[in-house]
């Protein structure tokens, strides 16, 4: 029973972070239609940043919001600099089918993870670090027990969840997030109303790089952090993403609690090395029953 | 499949041998062993061309395939007492069965969805070495490599080293997959490939089995990956290290800066990328950078090369010296 009860939080608390991974991949993905595979080279570079300043004194939230601030940065300079400039050459002979304009960022935003990483790698010589975390990551001790879970879970767990509160409100109660909604669902509607879609575009890649940026903060504390430590992070969000549905935010969040836990029980009840071929299979079987994913709408074809 | 075998293209397939045989017998060792290097991601650059170039399909798990590709080749050496000729067909023929296990599966998906299934593929494919470790030999991997020179190809051309044996073992296979890849370029198949590629719809229209034809692609994709695969584990060594996911994204990075859409830029690509640590190194050598910077060099100059060929100039090196021909696409 202690077993099931600690495999149900363990994964529940790194569900919520691949669920806040898939939720800056949903962004960009219905803001700009890019699967945005250097998500958490961003995010690592901002954990580094986060790290070096806790490294000469500065106090964990400083840093905690300063990499919050890079990671919108770097988010919005990705836009700026490659997938706008990108995006303006869809008429080239290389974009022109739809298959190739999904393919084609995708293979930039490799680029750009290969260039965070080796970035990284010159400025912080590639040193493994630890990175603290702001409470106990030991269990947690109530009355002389101790519980399946520790005081760091339930603060991934509850910042995950404001986060996602917070995008939820921002979504469906605010003008901005109206005018993001409008864009993704048309954006030559939108434009003709007088929504800048450029700008909006820009946007989305912003709040998908604090989103990440976040994440990279959250997991961190249980794993070391070096140019290439978050790939598996992304990997396993973006299969979240696939599972729950592309275009469905609510899709992408529930996927990565899905996938947390999944991740979880194969690791106490079977072995850690059958993790990804569990995922496969669980993958397999979602997309053979909905190729769409759980949550996602079916694409619409026209001729 | 090939109604008119064009004379042309044999020519330039016995052409491109002579001239890496050539060039195998003036470089040094270690240059060699780069070039046989060359040839294999040839090949497996010449899968993610059909894949993406021409099928508009995008795989992030080459390695997997050429992981198939590899260990299948071992085994048919360790366990089926099979020389490296014969396991290498027996490694492509497993790799097409797999090419079409794979295609069954995700030819139902498109873009993304596609992505995500093949990045986990080729995360779980190398994971299964630990999980049956007796037959794939776990982390370490299976042993394996390419023999010794037939003693009449040594009084042919003199004394062989060991590069230049992995040189001269790749390089007829080479030589056939190159004359296989420009015959379905040119041939009914490449054309249909390219139809689905551009418009699903208008392509069913027009007569073509679209599921049938994606099916096809992975199928030969995968024959083209496993082949890869097989020569790139006869170095010494099958084992997950060997086929790491980095090693697809290698694949995708020469097949772009080449060029996605033709076997001209499968090869260039190839060449881009087994010899650009090197050139770096040799630019670099002199400027007494930290060891930090030196090692990260290659991998910044080829990722700013691939973000670069894609917002400039899609259609990669070879894109850009066909650009003068007038050519329909």
């Amino acid at each position: 029973m202690e077993q099931f009860l600690s495999a149900v939080f363990a994964g529940t608390a790194s569900g919520s972070i691949y669920a806040l991974v898939a939720l800056g991949l949903v962004l960009v993905w219905r803001g700009a239609g890019v699967i945005n595979f250097a998500q958490m080279g961003q995010a690592m570079f901002s954990t580094y940043v986060a790290s070096t300043l806790i490294m000469h004194e500065y106090s964990y939230w400083f840093a905690f919001f300063v990499a919050l601030i890079v990671g919108t940065t770097l988010g919005a300079i990705v836009d700026l600099l490659v997938m706008r400039p990108l995006s303006g050459k869809r008429g080239s002979a290389m974009l022109a089918s739809p298959a190739m304009r999904a393919t084609v960022p995708v293979i930039a935003s490799l680029g750009i993870l290969g260039i965070l990483q080796s970035a990284a790698g010159m400025i912080w010589a590639a040193e493994e670090r630890g990175f603290p975390a702001p409470v106990s990551t030991l269990g947690l001790s109530i009355g002389g027990t101790v519980m399946p879970f520790t005081a760091f879970d339930l603060f991934v767990i509850g910042i995950v969840l404001v986060t996602l509160f917070i995008t939820t409100v921002f979504f469906q109660k605010t003008g901005m997030g109206l005018a993001m909604r409008a864009s993704a669902l048309n954006p030559e509607v939108a434009r003709l109303s007088g929504i800048r879609t450029s700008s909006v575009r820009t946007l989305s890649w912003a709040i998908s790089g604090a989103a990440s940026s976040l994440a990279g903060l959250l997991v961190t504390p249980s794993a070391n952090l070096s140019p290439n430590s978050l790939d598996l992070i992304l990997i396993i969000g973006f299969t979240a993403t696939v599972i729950g549905g592309l275009d469905s935010l609510p899709g992408g969040v529930l996927g990565g609690f899905i996938l947390g836990l999944l991740i979880s029980f194969v690791n106490v009840y079977r072995s850690p090395s059958d993790i990804f071929l569990a995922i496969l299979i669980f993958l397999l079987i979602v997309l053979l029953v909905r190729p769409q994913g759980l949550l996602g709408s079916k694409e619409v074809r026209r001729v | 499949m090939f109604k008119r075998l064009q004379t042309g293209n044999a020519l330039k397939a016995i052409l491109f041998f002579w001239v890496i045989f050539y060039l195998g017998k003036v470089f040094d060792a270690y240059n060699q062993g780069q070039l046989s290097v060359v040839l294999m991601y040839f090949i497996g650059i010449l899968s993610i061309t059909f894949l993406t170039g021409l099928s508009g399909q995008i795989s992030l798990g080459q390695g997997a395939l050429m992981a198939i590709g590899g260990y299948t080749c071992a085994l048919g050496i360790l366990n089926l007492g099979l020389n490296y000729w014969q396991s290498i067909i027996f490694a492509v023929l497993a790799s097409l069965v797999a090419g079409w296990i794979l295609g069954v599966t995700a030819a139902r998906l498109s873009g993304p969805y596609l992505a995500g299934t093949t990045l986990v593929i080729a995360l779980a494919i190398p994971s299964l070495a630990n999980r049956f470790e007796s037959v794939f030999g776990g982390d370490v991997g299976l042993s394996v490599d390419f023999g010794n020179p037939p003693q009449w190809l040594n009084n042919l051309i003199g004394e062989i080293g060991f590069e230049q044996w992995q040189l001269f073992a790749t390089l007829p296979f080479a030589s056939i997959a190159l004359y296989i890849a420009l015959n379905l370029f040119k041939s009914r198949t490449g054309r249909s490939w390219r139809a689905v590629r551009d418009h699903e719809i208008a392509a069913s229209l027009a007569g073509i089995n679209v599921q049938r034809m994606k099916i096809f692609t992975f199928v030969v994709a995968s024959g083209f990956a496993g082949l890869a695969g097989a020569m790139y584990g006869l170095r010494g060594i099958v084992g997950p290290s060997v086929y790491p996911i980095s090693l697809s994204l290698a694949l995708l990075t020469g097949a772009v800066l080449g060029g996605l859409r033709s076997i001209e830029g499968a090869f260039i690509g190839a060449v881009v990328v087994v010899f650009l640590p090197d050139l770096i190194e040799k630019v670099t050598g002199n400027w007494e950078l930290a060891p930090q910077i030196g090692n990260f060099l290659p991998a910044m100059v080829s990722s700013l090369l691939l973000i670069l060929t894609v917002v400039l100039n899609p259609a990669g090196v070879a894109g850009a010296l066909h650009h003068r021909k007038p050519r329909h696409k």
